[in-house]
């Protein structure tokens, strides 16, 4: 494409199929404790 | 749903329901301003209407090169075959299932002391006593913490426990203590425990780094930012400031961990609204990860957040965003939790949606054993959950929680946040609307901007 790049391609749909495993960090263990940030965590699922 | 905005000369626009986020030139922005308004959301690619295209030839003829307008368009509609673009959402049903699922518990806060050696003025807890009496957690009310945790985790394997506060260091010994026995528990169970402590570090000494870097996957140092700013809103209960005890503490203890694996944690308030300084100030200071996080506090109170704050705030993250990006290009980069953002590897859908898991797969611990949706309800007894050796009994309130998630939410509905912030925190709603399903609406504001920050960092970065 000549005008766009494309940081992130469509991924959410996708995790439809393998997501919900659970293993990740909830979020108010990492930082934050008075807000709530989920988008910037990673996900710990490698199959997914 | 499509947000686009403009950001330090980036056009950026995000396919919020594909999750996709692309950097386009300012033909693109224009013409995809123009299709959203009319293009409805597709859950199977297909072409633009022959009316919209020619109503976007028109529009912008005046501005922009025919042959322009037509790359435009062709590589709209590459976007929209990729699904990339004008995407549907599809995750209703999905995640209101997905919250109907049996309820396991991953995560606790435990409060291992209720008490606390400063007397931070915003201190959501009053200095540690969270509305109630001082008190330790005893080794007995921790084990049945754990023991409770092993038993209502399912087949997760990733266990969670927080030392929280208070000031866990005031009751380090049981600390210590739990970690052993959490090991011991650890591959009869097939569980892995992550330990984490919050520490305003006026008790740390080699003898707690030595054991949190051998037993803590993360810890959380809580400081403000500048001498003047921190030693304000952070004193001793007799009024001297604790920056000076604390700073060379906490540089010692991030060296000691690699600058990996903790957070320099500060609070901004009123009193320093120009809190991009505070950030700047911790990464001169030496440390690589960082998080400041706005005050939460009653509205009446001098040092909250105020809504005609905002756009001094908002322009704060602009700028700290410039700066991040200057030093990261620099080779003296630093990281700050709120603009971390994992767009090819993030959560997934289901994570995004649900919410952050307080009343149901994460709780907090109070140090006689009585367990609530998470630290920010503890001491309201109408959020009272239930405890340590009974385990859940208030079942009305964990199906509060349970069915709480983004849809849930009115709010949240036409946000382009809703995937990245999850329908914000639960606690927050709750102090300023008296419903957990609600948002907070300052709140809120910041999370867009700091979204907003984070993808033109990446854009910045990707260049």
């Amino acid at each position: 494409m000549k005008k766009v790049k494309t940081l992130s391609n469509n991924t959410l749909k996708n995790t439809m199929k393998n997501g919900g495993c659970g293993e990740c960090q909830t979020s108010c263990q990492s930082a934050c404790k008075t807000s709530c940030t989920v988008g910037n965590q990673s996900c710990e699922n490698s199959g997914r | 749903m499509i947000h686009q905005y403009k950001n330090n000369g980036y056009d950026i626009i995000m396919d919020v329901n594909s999750g996709a986020v692309h950097v386009v030139d300012d033909v693109v922005y224009d013409a995809v301003a123009l299709l959203s308004k009319a293009m409805p959301e597709l859950e199977e690619p297909g072409d633009i209407p022959g009316e919209l295209e020619a109503q976007v030839r028109d529009s912008l003829s005046g501005t922009y090169d025919p042959r322009e307008i037509e790359d435009a368009l062709e590589d709209i509609q590459e976007l929209i075959n990729r699904e990339e673009l004008f995407a549907k959402d599809v995750y209703h049903d999905y995640v209101v299932d997905f919250k109907k699922r049996k309820t396991v518990v991953k995560a606790l806060c435990l409060h291992i002391a209720h008490d606390c050696n400063l007397a931070c003025r915003y201190c959501f807890a009053e200095e540690g006593e969270y509305h109630g009496r001082r008190a330790l957690m005893s080794f007995e009310v921790g084990r049945k913490a754990l023991d409770f945790l092993i038993a209502n985790s399912g087949s997760r394997r990733n266990l969670e426990v927080d030392f929280f506060g208070g000031e866990p260091l005031m009751n380090w010994e049981v600390v210590k203590q739990l970690v052993e026995y959490g090991r011991s528990q650890e591959e009869s169970h097939g569980k892995r425990f992550r330990f984490t402590l919050t520490t305003n570090g006026v008790l740390l000494n080699d003898e707690v780094m030595e054991f949190c870097n051998r037993e803590m996957s993360n810890v959380v140092l809580s400081l403000d930012g500048r001498k003047e700013v921190n030693d304000r809103m952070r004193p001793f209960r007799k009024g001297a400031g604790s920056y000076d005890l604390i700073v060379p503490k906490f540089q010692k203890f991030a060296e000691s961990r690699n600058q990996t694996n903790y957070y320099v944690r500060g609070t901004f308030t009123r009193n320093n609204l120009d809190f991009s300084k505070d950030v700047l100030h911790f990464a001169d200071l030496g440390f690589k990860q960082m998080s400041i996080e706005p005050v939460v506090a009653s509205p009446d109170e001098l040092y909250a957040i105020r809504e005609e704050d905002l756009p001094q705030i908002l322009e704060e993250y602009d700028k700290l965003a410039v700066e991040y990006i200057k030093r990261q290009k620099e080779g003296r980069g630093f990281n700050f939790f709120h603009f971390m953002i994992d767009l090819n590897q993030g959560p997934c859908v289901a994570k995004r949606l649900s919410g952050c898991g307080s009343g149901t797969e994460y709780l907090a611990v109070t140090p006689w054993g009585d367990l609530y949706p998470c630290h920010q309800f503890v001491g309201q007894e109408g959020f009272l959950l239930g405890n340590v050796d009974e385990g859940i009994t208030n079942e009305k309130v964990r199906e509060e929680f349970k069915l709480c998630n983004v849809y849930a939410k009115e709010k949240c509905r036409d946000c382009f946040a809703r995937f990245y912030c999850s329908g914000g925190c639960a606690a927050n709603s709750y102090h300023f609307h008296g419903s957990i399903t609600d948002a907070y609406d300052i709140g809120c504001e910041m999370q867009k901007k700091r979204i907003e920050c984070s993808i033109m960092i990446k854009a910045a970065l990707a260049e």
